[in-house]
């Protein structure tokens, strides 16, 4: 009976020496960790000073992509009007968010620097449907507060 | 033959064969720009360095011809440096702007640099900048950047072709291709200079930013808009057809190239005009609804009168199982024998004389006998002309027109409206014949392999064909239809017959009230039927109508119901081309909307007449000739002669018809931009005489109370009185007018036009 009190005592001792020590908890939502820049998270399609995406619509990094979770549709620039830098742009850029497995090869086959994966990482969405973001999504890349 | 030995390996090859070709035989590929097969050495980019024992430097291997005991290296270091340099120089002022070019991932600048390029450029200058987006074509764009000056496109247009359309302009590091006096390359076979161009340099306008290599299928399929049946092969892109490429055949020595009416048609399985919603009474249905529909109403027709009461034609467009399925369905379910391919010529060609394309690749004398190639079957325009390089070839013309051409030129003999077999009759009988005719006599019968090509049109020629091949002996005599529709060889080989006189009962029937219900499977009598007229009063009497197709036949009012089917490029199926070939083309694309493929129709329309079709298996290859229809043993033939027709009355024009696939190609949304405007013919003289602007402007053409009007081209190789037009013009519609009466002619009348205009 004695012996159990003091395994008891002993457990609790432990746990008690350990309120002095600092905390690895993180009250995530209120407190987020930082992570390193180069963390593989959410997509974003980056443009340059004026405007004009760096995207070309080559394709590549749906050819690259191992999930297959990439699908590019390139055309030529309507009008006089560039959208990107060159007269071939994406028309429909979708990233599959659920399928990627945020290897970054796609960031690593751009040959334009166009998709990088930022460090942003809060992924739930209520449908799956939402889980693929489209170029307007990938355009106005988020921001982890 | 001469033995040499490759890479250490020992090979002999027929004298005057290049080295590259000869490795290639041994399975070494030998890197190439300007070479190609069909246009022989040139000798321009020098990639294709090898190393010769006993001769000093490098040699191109695609200008060097073998030679007795040659000891050949296509490795080691010296030719790894000689390619490393060609390559350095051929990136000097290449822009490598690969992702955005559509030929990234297929492109042999890509793939030859990555294999022996060296991975570093040490020119540091700016590159040439030069014209991006020139436009070679309406089809074709080409990048002045990109060229490697192979010079492969110019010298296929001007030799290959013989349509001097593209040239070399500037000179050394400026030299760029353009076209000749910057005016637009017209000719129907420049889109293959998209396939030769090894880079990314000469693009297709249509699939320009389409697609890359790695997000299509690329199947292969042959060409379904005329009976040549080009192989190719057709590249899909999320359901749906986006590009057409030749297919090379190396063993039947096909280069896989195409005519520019096949190469940019294929987006009409996409076109508004298709069929893809089934429709009962003029009112959409859905599918399974108007199955069962037709199906029930079938069935009670069978049901009182016998399935002789039905009668199906078939245009002959789907592939051979489709049509043996149709087949089946015509006989087993409704249980009827009135089933034929509706034909747009009524000649019938004697099946025992059917030749091949190897024929005509060997003939020493071709006869145009009403055909022009080069507007009905392009391609076989360009195996004409591979066939006369190759050695001499005799070609006549025998046709109520002018036939041979700059690029074809050969012996004409314009023979009187309508008169066409009848003038051959009068040369095979041999009697009092004038001088050029008599040439003629001689020359058809004492070539030693003769090819026809025959249009069809005047079915007394049929056994005048038979008569001619009697005649000859032991000569051989080949004849090649190039009559549409595009597989009704293939419905031969499905058991349909394709003789003239068989749909022409089942016209007269419905005509006459005999039919109760007529099926018509991609066919169209009113537009495709030599006699129209006929066609007409049979839609009007039968009382039902049942299309399955891929566009339904105006006017679509007269339809009791439509039925979408799937179509080329959709479904996996043969096909026989005017040969009798019959060549496998795979799916790419989805059917769409509630299009299906025939099988699956019919069995469907069975199991609602309460008749299920069990389709047994069928090998359309299962013949005794393998991948040829098989053709009956020859008969003795008979000479004939063919009568005269009357004295036209003077002041009326006659009227003369042919095929012209741009004319007769699906609709399509690509070709719209070269539509010919102008598709009717008119001997400049008489164009004058009417008034007619230059090129061209519209007429009238007028027969009794019928008046049509459309747009006619001053063409000196129509003869004086003579208007030309071709088979299935919806303006005019050639199979409505009577060719013995002739037709009044007038310039059309500017005002009434507008108000025909809707
Ligand atoms: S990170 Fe990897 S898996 Fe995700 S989209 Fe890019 S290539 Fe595909
Ligand atoms: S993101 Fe980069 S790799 Fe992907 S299509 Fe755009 S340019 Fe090409
Ligand atoms: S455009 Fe293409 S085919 Fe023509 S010369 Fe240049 S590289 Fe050769
Ligand atoms: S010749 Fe006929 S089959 Fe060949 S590409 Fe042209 S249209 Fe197609
Ligand atoms: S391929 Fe031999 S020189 Fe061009």
């Amino acid at each position: 009976m004695l012996s159990g009190f003091k395994a008891i005592a002993n457990g609790l001792k432990t746990t008690l020496l350990m309120l002095k020590e600092p905390r690895d908890t993180i009250q995530y939502p209120e407190k987020r960790r930082e992570y390193s820049p180069r963390f593989r998270g959410k997509h974003m399609l980056a443009q340059d000073e004026d405007g004009h995406e760096l995207c070309v619509g080559c394709g590549l990094c749906e050819a690259v992509c191992p999930a297959h979770a990439i699908r590019v549709v390139a055309a030529g620039a309507p009008g006089s009007r560039p959208v990107s830098w060159t007269e071939r742009y994406a028309v429909d850029y979708e990233v599959d968010l659920i399928r990627c497995i945020f290897c970054g090869m796609c960031e690593e086959a751009c040959p334009t620097n166009a998709v990088r994966l930022t460090p942003f990482n809060e992924l739930a969405a209520y449908s799956r449907l939402d889980m693929v973001a489209d170029k307007e999504e990938l355009l106005a890349p988020p921001v982890r507060n | 033959m001469i033995q040499l030995s490759i890479d250490g390996r020992e090979i002999s090859v027929p004298e005057g064969t290049m080295v590259v070709d000869a490795a290639a035989k041994l399975g070494i590929e030998i890197p190439v720009y300007c070479y190609h097969q069909a246009l022989g050495p040139l000798g321009a980019c020098r990639i294709c360095l090898v190393e010769i024992e006993k001769m000093p430097k490098l040699q191109t291997a695609c200008t060097t011809a073998v030679r007795e005991g040659m000891v050949v290296h296509t490795g080691g270091p010296a030719v790894e440096k000689g390619r490393q340099g060609i390559l350095e120089f051929l990136l000097i002022n290449h822009p490598l702007d690969c992702p955005v070019c559509d030929k990234g991932g297929e492109c042999f600048l890509q793939d030859y640099s990555f294999w022996y390029g060296s991975g570093k450029n040490r020119f540091e200058e700016s590159k040439i900048q030069r014209q991006k987006d020139y436009p070679v074509s309406d089809y074709i764009l080409l990048d002045q950047e990109r060229c490697v000056l192979c010079q492969r496109c110019i010298r296929f247009l001007g030799e290959y072709v013989g349509e001097e359309q593209l040239m070399l302009e500037g000179r050394g590091v400026h030299t760029v291709v353009s076209t000749v006096e910057g005016q637009p390359a017209h000719s129907p076979y420049a889109g293959n200079v998209i396939d030769l161009c090894p880079v990314g340099a000469l693009l297709s306008e249509p699939y320009h930013f389409k697609a890359r290599p790695w997000n299509i299928e690329r199947e292969e399929t042959v060409c379904s808009v005329c009976p040549v049946g080009c192989a190719s092969l057709v590249t899909g892109r999320d359901g749906h057809p986006v590009r057409l490429e030749g297919r090379p055949q190396p063993d039947l020595d096909d280069y896989g190239f195409l005519c520019d009416h096949g190469r940019f048609t294929y987006d009409f399985v996409n076109h508004p005009a298709r069929l893809e919603q089934a429709f009962l009474d003029g009112k959409p249905a859905s599918a399974s609804a108007a199955v069962a529909a037709v199906g029930e109403r079938l069935a009670r027709v069978v049901e009182k009168s016998g399935g002789g009461a039905v009668a199906v034609l078939t245009g002959a467009v789907h592939t051979v199982e489709e049509e043996w399925a149709l087949a089946q369905f015509a006989r087993e379910s409704i249980g009827t024998s009135r089933l034929a391919v509706l034909k747009p010529v009524a000649g019938d060609l004697p099946l025992p004389l059917l030749g091949t394309y190897a024929d005509l690749a060997a003939a020493t004398g071709v006869l145009l006998l009403g055909a022009d190639p080069y507007e009905a079957v392009p391609v076989m325009h360009l195996k004409l002309r591979a066939a006369r390089r190759a050695h001499p070839v005799a070609v006549w013309g025998l046709g109520d027109r002018v036939l041979t051409r700059s690029t074809l030129p050969g012996e004409d003999f314009v023979a009187e409206p309508g008169q066409v077999a009848a003038r051959l009759g009068v040369v095979l009988g041999g009697e009092a014949l004038d001088g050029r005719w008599a040439e003629l006599r001689r020359g058809l019968l004492e070539t030693e392999r003769l090819v026809v090509l025959w249009d069809g049109a005047d079915p007394a020629a049929a056994a005048l064909l038979a008569a001619l091949a009697g005649q000859r002996g032991e000569r051989p005599t080949a004849v090649l239809p190039t009559h549409g529709p595009r597989n009704w060889l293939g419905a031969v080989r499905a058991g349909i017959s394709a003789e003239h006189a068989a749909a022409a009962r089942i016209l007269e029937d419905a005509a006459e009230g005999r039919l109760e219900a007529l099926i018509l499977l991609a066919a169209d009598p009113l537009r495709d039927f030599p006699d129209g007229d006929l066609a007409a009063r049979a839609l009007e009497r039968v009382p039902a109508v049942y299309f399955a197709g891929w566009f339904a036949p105006e006017p679509r009012h007269a339809l009791s119901a439509m039925l979408p089917t799937a179509a080329w490029a959709e479904v996996t199926g043969t096909y026989a081309n005017m040969e009798g070939r019959l060549q496998v083309a795979h799916g790419a694309a989805a059917a769409p909307g509630q299009a299906r493929p025939v099988r699956s129709l019919v069995t469907a329309l069975a199991r609602a007449m309460g008749h299920p079709l069990r389709l047994p298996d069928f090998d359309p290859f299962q013949d005794q000739d393998g991948d040829r229809i098989a053709r009956p043993a020859k008969q003795p033939a008979e000479s004939a002669g063919a009568p005269a027709r009357p004295a036209l009355p003077p002041g009326e024009w006659r009227v003369l018809t042919g095929d012209m696939v741009a004319v007769s190609h699906p609709p399509s949304e690509i070709a719209e931009r070269t539509r010919e405007p102008l598709p009717l013919r008119l001997h400049p003289h008489d164009a004058d005489e009417l008034g007619l602007g230059a090129p061209g402007g519209l007429i009238e053409v007028a027969q009794g109370e019928r008046r049509f009007v459309a747009g006619a081209r001053r063409d000196a190789r129509i003869p004086a009185g003579r208007v030309f037009i071709p088979r299935g013009l919806a303006d005019v519609p050639a199979n409505r007018l009577d060719h013995g009466a002739g037709v009044k002619i007038a310039l059309a009348d500017p005002v009434r036009e507008e108000v025909a205009a809707p």
